[in-house]
């Protein structure tokens, strides 16, 4: 079994080198030689699988995690209990068939993927994570004890949907499918079922024709994103126990994330732009070591919730980050920037079709949406602080409200070019550790002076200097 | 509100910047050599792209040398206390950051061949999440100023 489902590690971990080589498979001529390379390309996978199974050996002693593993080059993992920070037992949709499960012990740094055990028994699993926890099996026992001190958080069928139909991920589905449909459509310029479609489709309605197409890419797209949320949130929990919270999601293949409280870097609230209108948002948070994908250390907590809901969730589960102050915002004169900054490139693309395809004058409406993103984006920016936390709220498509910390932010950097100094305005940066590398948040274009009485927030000397009274906006 | 950095790097580090960017700023002189090879040079359009490109090339190259790491040094101030490093430096747009020690993951010094030659180092400071560089400082600064840091980050305690 444990060969199988390394087999398939190697398949999904290899699955663009793959789909290239099928792609190229079927468009060098394909004919019998493709079959011989997919079902060679088969087989190398499953031996694999074997070799890689029959090298990978583990075991525990004296609490110390022992792996050693690799084909040619063997590679020796020692991790000691008191390293390991979580232990996380999944069931993927090949380990679900054989009843087994896969068991990753994770440590504060994240280098430790490598301490995975793709396949083992459930009562193996559970004697591992007894001799690997804490003080053993007494506090394993101890834990099941109290277990009416956890709290559980679903999501409701209602709100999977809308966040499944107004997930973001659409534009990165429509982009796939322009990228498949780019790789397909050579075979299909030759098949039939184009001269059918030059045939039937009058050339007069060429408008039209181009119309539907992208209509159908659009609803394929979203059909796409919507099925993709639906299998990665679906069976959504959230569970808060006294250490850690524990994230579990998917349908088909179940993911669980451990998140250790003490890691957490920052708190993240995010308004889709569809999402907005409707009154949700999606709340991550952000941790130190691992997230839901490799390197990146953004956890979703929350795939969506009300907005009005927001508040009270934070305040019970994460009261730290739980603040309420008058926010700072640029002033009024750096909309022009805002404006500009957002529309420049577009103003570029517009200039081009107009120059050179001798388009209408009347393209230059589609100016419009980017001046108005860029007003848009002035009027949501934001940064607001008091003596340990610092909230930053920025746009880019999506509204985002980040709350970081002073203990966790890393550093804060204010940057001014030299028109911003000119028109005493400047940017603001924060820095947090997030997964194997940091993340930032910053808002742009703020009042120098309200920039520059920010900047030394993150001293541990501020709360001393400033105590009683806050900056106030030079403009306001 | 805090007072601006007041520690600058050693007048050395122009000398230093000068001949790096001398070699480096070579690489853009591929372009126009680029151009030249895929368009040719022959016809009267052509030719004066390349030139245009090449004499501007040629005059960055040339502030490269000349303007920019004479501001660069002008604009860099430095200063670390037991609290916080704080950086302040950038021609065009100028930027200033605060660490605070308690952040600091490792400081390190290194050299390249060209600072060698000239004595200096550049201090890397990690946090978790980024790293900032004090550059070329001569060496015995840089050791020091390697020392405080690491000190001062162990003496400050994790305010969680």
């Amino acid at each position: 079994m444990a060969a199988i489902s390394r087999a398939v590690d190697l398949i999904r971990g290899n699955l663009i080198t793959i789909i290239i080589v099928l792609v190229f498979g079927a468009s060098g001529g394909g004919g019998p030689s493709f079959l011989w390379v997919f079902i060679g390309l088969f087989v190398f996978l499953l031996v694999a699988g074997t070799a890689g199974w029959w090298r990978f050996v583990y075991r525990v002693e004296d609490g110390e995690l022992q792996i050693k593993q690799g084909i040619f080059v063997r590679k020796h993992l020692y991790l000691t209990r008191d390293r390991v920070q979580v232990i996380d037992v999944t069931a993927g949709i090949i380990q679900r068939m054989f009843g087994l499960v896969k068991v990753e012990i994770k440590t504060a740094g994240s280098s430790s993927r490598e301490a995975s055990l793709s396949a083992v028994t459930k009562s193996e699993a559970r004697y591992l994570t007894s001799l690997l926890r804490g003080n053993g099996i007494q506090e394993e026992a101890a834990e099941e004890l109290e277990p009416e001190y956890e709290e559980k958080y679903f999501l409701p069928g209602k709100e999977l949907l809308i966040a499944a139909s107004t997930s973001g991920s659409f534009g990165i589905a429509l982009s796939i499918l322009a990228t498949i449909f780019s790789q397909v459509e050579p075979l299909i310029s030759e098949t039939e079922m184009y001269e059918w479609f030059i045939r039937y489709i009058p050339s007069d309605t060429d408008l039209f024709f181009i119309i539907s197409i992208i209509l159908v890419f659009v609803i394929f797209a979203w059909l796409m994103s919507f099925f993709g949320t639906l299998i990665r949130f679906g069976d959504f929990s959230l569970t808060i126990k006294p250490e850690e919270m524990v994230i579990t999601r998917g349908i088909f293949e179940k993911k669980r994330i451990t998140v250790p409280f003490n890691r957490i870097q920052a708190v993240r609230v995010v308004e889709g732009i569809m999402r907005q209108p409707l009154g949700y948002a999606t709340i991550y948070v952000e941790s130190a070591g691992y997230g839901d994908q490799q390197g990146s250390g953004s956890v979703v907590l929350m795939p969506l919730i009300k907005k009005s809901e927001i508040r009270p969730l934070i305040r019970k589960i994460l009261p730290e980050y739980d603040f309420n102050t008058e926010p700072l915002r640029p002033p009024k004169r750096a909309v022009t920037r805002y404006i500009i900054r957002s529309s420049f490139v577009l103003a570029f693309i517009i200039l081009g079709i107009y120059w050179f395809l001798d388009a209408p004058s009347m393209i230059w409406i589609f100016m419009i949406p980017g001046v108005f993103w860029g007003w848009l984006r002035h009027r949501d920016a934001a940064v607001g602080i008091d003596l340990d936390r610092i909230m930053i709220r920025s746009r880019m498509l999506s509204l985002s409200t980040a709350f970081v910390r002073r203990n966790r932010a890393q550093d804060v950097t204010s940057s001014a070019s030299w028109i911003q100094r000119y028109r005493n305005l400047a940017n603001l940066e924060v820095s947090v550790a997030s997964g194997d590398q940091g993340r930032s948040f910053n808002v742009q274009e703020l009042d120098e002076e309200d920039a520059r009485h920010i900047l030394p927030w993150i001293s541990k000397l501020y709360q001393l200097q400033v105590g009683e009274t806050f900056p106030i906006s030079a403009t306001e | 509100m805090k007072k601006d950095p007041t520690r600058k790097i050693t007048p050395r580090a122009i000398r230093a910047w000068q001949w790096s960017a001398a070699f480096s700023n070579l690489i853009y002189f591929f372009i126009p050599l680029l151009y030249a090879t895929f368009f040719g040079y022959d016809e009267g359009f052509h030719f004066w792209i390349v030139i245009g490109m090449a004499v501007a090339i040629f005059i960055l190259w040339l502030m490269g040398i000349v303007l920019f790491p004479y501001l660069r040094w002008k604009k860099w101030r430095y200063s670390i206390d037991e609290n916080e490093i704080d950086l302040k430096r950038g021609i065009l747009v100028v930027q200033r950051t605060l660490i605070p020690l308690s952040r600091v993951q490792h400081v390190d010094t290194r050299q390249g061949p060209i600072l060698r030659a000239y004595g200096l180092a550049t201090v890397t400071i990690s946090t978790a999440a980024t790293t900032h560089e004090i550059p070329a400082l001569d060496e015995f600064t840089a050791d020091k100023v390697r020392d405080t840091i690491s000190k001062f980050a162990r003496l400050a305690e994790e305010d969680v």
